[in-house]
């Protein structure tokens, strides 16, 4: 019987790690994941799952593990935070490159310096290149989805490739929530059975991995490994179809929030959501046009699909939670880049919020949609990129 | 440009790059790279099996043979030139040579 | 109950008052709500102030913003009083759970409150009565469970918590910390 209870962002990570039952998890905890790898280490000494912990000194050893394991063929997860998630970096891309589909549950929190365990997106937001897909979550019960719905995504022929599930810090990982876990059996009835391609334990055949790729082959690979990423939109809404018919809660590329016929649009990503559709609701019975596009699958990113779904708006204002120095904040640049071939164009623009954990409250959400309000209006967008909630203007 | 070079195209690689053929080092005809060719002298060696050891491309070959008291032992048969790329390892590592009155392995300038 | 019933907890670290508002979530939602309970992490220090949220609705639970004007206030220890915080955002129905031996008219002048009903427990007294030590979470439920007794009944209340402990403590422990859940319901004060 699936069970409905309220529990821990990281605590309904850990349910889904028991039920996907990897052969091996290798870790080093790292707040604000923590507890994902405290409950699955109870899980491994009370006997309820049969996988090999590897407590390693170090999340670069983490991942190093990791992908020693998935050579040998093993179903393979881990989780990390931040700084543990920066460590992995270098791994991060050798993973990719050997198309080994490892599961990571990133709990977003910002990097030093200086110090902070709280919530942005910074830590997989920089990993985005690594090659590994992305996909976010509003809530608790949406980052256990997402990972139930992991193995069938990576490990799929036309993908096989590294899968980070993602879910803010404290906000998500820390607040326990009501939410429904699925049957055990149910769940790995619909992940099925895990495929590895070689395995280095295979001694009758022998196989040799990460060997010198030089300028002869080295960007057929890359290529190889762009064309699995586009492969993995379809077999992502593929699953997300299929895990919609088996337990009822359904998910695309993105969410469209009372978007149909919305004029002024607001893009984020992970739990802010919430938040953005509570206020949307309150606008609506006020009858202001707005509504709210949500990034469930940031890699591969859906170009087409969100052109789309954004072409009845007449302004965008676009939420991240990390910056690129130097830079707009990675979210903006890729929606200005789905949106570019748009005619008409949506009035675009920035806002960078929430680094190391700073509120966005219902008010500010308010002042926001003012703001796009003011701008629609005047036909004229004040700042193209800014930081909201930040002492000095 | 596989068709230019006998390369491979990108869909028809192995996943990640993995190799699954072992040995596949002896398809590699590197005696092609030579410049400088090692001549192996019978009547010195003292068949101590360092150029053997030493040799980056295993192009020393072996045969069987016995010591001078008549116990069994390998000894070096000939160095195959579809390996040996002339990197001049033996020439450099062989004792006898290194004594200085006669070689055990000369080492001679590829005729073009 | 309106849209969200929201608890805002003030503690100091090491008193167990996440813990504690993670629980009264789990017995409420043990009722058939939707809940949610988090904390407000700071230096997470023994003794530093520490708060900690609940929200209780009877449909889905979206937002994850700490609670601004809460319909209840759980203070964990009077050694907060005067300090800032405790009534900020408060209405004037917001409902004050004290744990402290003063009386509730007492106390409800230390906090300068006047239309706010306050319900004193001796949470800490009867912790140590029953665990020679100071944890007082439980206590503080029973008590919540007579302030607000609309969103959980004490009968419920000790069905859920039984279900709770059990997974997380020993035998006489789960019973003692019943014993402390009525203890606390009983020995309230109110002004």
């Amino acid at each position: 019987m699936p069970e409905t209870r309220a529990i821990t962002g990281n605590g309904a990570i850990a349910e889904a790690m028991r039920q996907i039952a990897p052969d091996v998890v290798a870790a080093f905890p790292i707040t604000p994941s923590t507890q994902i790898i405290e409950d699955f280490a109870g899980f491994v000494a009370d006997g309820k799952v049969d996988t090999e912990l590897i407590t390693v000194e170090s999340e670069h050893s983490a991942m190093s593990a990791c992908i020693g394991a998935s050579a040998a063929g093993g179903r393979v997860m881990t989780a990390t935070s931040a700084n543990g998630l920066a460590l992995m970096w270098e791994m991060l891309y050798v993973a990719a490159g050997m198309r080994q589909p490892i599961l990571v549950a990133v709990v977003n929190r910002a990097l030093s310096a200086p110090i902070n365990i709280h919530c942005d997106h910074g830590d997989s937001m920089g990993a985005r290149d690594a090659g590994w897909i992305q996909i976010y979550a509003e809530n608790n019960q949406q980052a256990y989805d997402n990972m139930i719905m992991a193995p069938a995504i990576a490990g799929h022929a036309d993908v096989r490739l590294p899968l980070m599930v993602c879910l803010d810090g404290f906000i998500i990982s820390h607040s326990i929530e009501t939410m429904q876990l699925e049957e055990d059996r149910q769940v790995q009835a619909f992940i099925g059975e895990h495929k590895a391609f070689h395995s280095l334990l295979d001694t009758a055949n022998p196989s040799s991995w990460g060997a010198l790729d030089l300028h002869d082959y080295y960007i057929e690979h890359k290529k190889a490994q762009q064309v699995a990423m586009a492969n993995a939109k379809p077999v992502i809404e593929e699953v997300s179809e299929r895990f919609g018919k088996e337990f009822g809660r359904r998910y695309e590329l993105f969410e469209s929030y009372r978007l149909d016929d919305a004029e002024r649009v607001v893009v984020a990503i992970n739990s802010v959501a919430g938040e953005l559709k509570e206020v949307i609701d309150e606008l609506r019975d006020e009858g202001e046009k707005v509504g709210l596009l949500k990034i469930r699958v940031f890699r591969p990113f859906p170009y087409a699909e969100i052109a789309a779904a954004l072409k009845n708006s007449k302004i965008v204002t676009v939420l991240d939670r990390s910056t690129s120095m130097g830079a707009y904040g990675p979210l903006f640049v890729e929606i200005c880049s789905s949106l570019y071939d748009a005619n008409p164009r949506p009035m675009l623009y920035s806002r960078t919020f929430g680094l190391g954990g700073r509120e966005l409250l219902l008010d500010d959400i308010r002042d926001l949609f003012e703001e796009s309000k003011r701008y629609l209006n005047e036909g004229k967008i004040e700042k193209t990129s800014d930081f909201l909630n930040v002492r000095g203007g | 440009m596989s068709e230019k070079y006998g390369l491979k195209n990108w869909q028809e690689l192995a996943l990640g790059g993995v190799i699954t053929d072992g040995g596949n080092a002896a398809d590699y005809e590197t005696g092609t790279w030579r410049t400088w060719r090692p001549l192996w002298r019978q009547e010195s060696c003292i068949n101590c099996l360092r150029c053997w050891v030493f040799c980056p491309e295993g192009a020393f070959v072996l045969k069987d043979g016995k010591t001078p008291a008549g116990k069994d032992r390998k000894e070096i048969k000939q160095i195959d030139y579809y390996y040996c790329r002339g990197c001049g390892l033996c020439v450099r590592e062989c004792p006898v040579n290194k004594k200085g009155k006669k070689k055990a392995i000369e080492f001679v300038r590829e005729e073009t | 109950m309106s849209k969200y019933f929201e608890v805002r907890w003030h503690g100091r670290g090491g008193q167990g008052t996440v813990t504690g508002a993670k629980s009264l979530a789990e017995a409420v939602q043990g009722t058939g709500k939707c809940v949610s309970a988090f904390p407000d992490y700071g230096p997470e220090r023994r003794g530093a102030p520490v708060r900690a949220f609940d929200r209780f609705s009877d449909s889905r639970i979206r937002i994850h913003t700490p609670v601004l004007s809460p319909d209840v206030v759980m203070i964990v220890d009077t050694t907060l009083i005067g300090g800032k915080g405790l009534v900020e955002g408060a209405g004037e129905s917001t409902i004050f759970v004290v744990n402290t031996e003063r009386n509730a008219a007492e106390t409800k002048e230390l906090l300068s409150l006047t239309t706010q009903p306050v319900y004193t427990v001796p949470a800490n007294s009867i912790s140590y009565r029953l665990f020679k030590r100071e944890i007082p979470n439980s206590a503080m439920m029973g008590a919540f469970a007579r302030a607000c007794p609309e969103v959980i009944s004490l009968e419920a209340l000790v069905a859920e918590a039984e279900k709770i402990f059990a997974h997380i403590l020993a035998a006489d422990l789960v019973g003692k910390n019943i014993e402390a859940i009525k203890c606390g319901y009983d020995e309230v004060q109110t002004a």
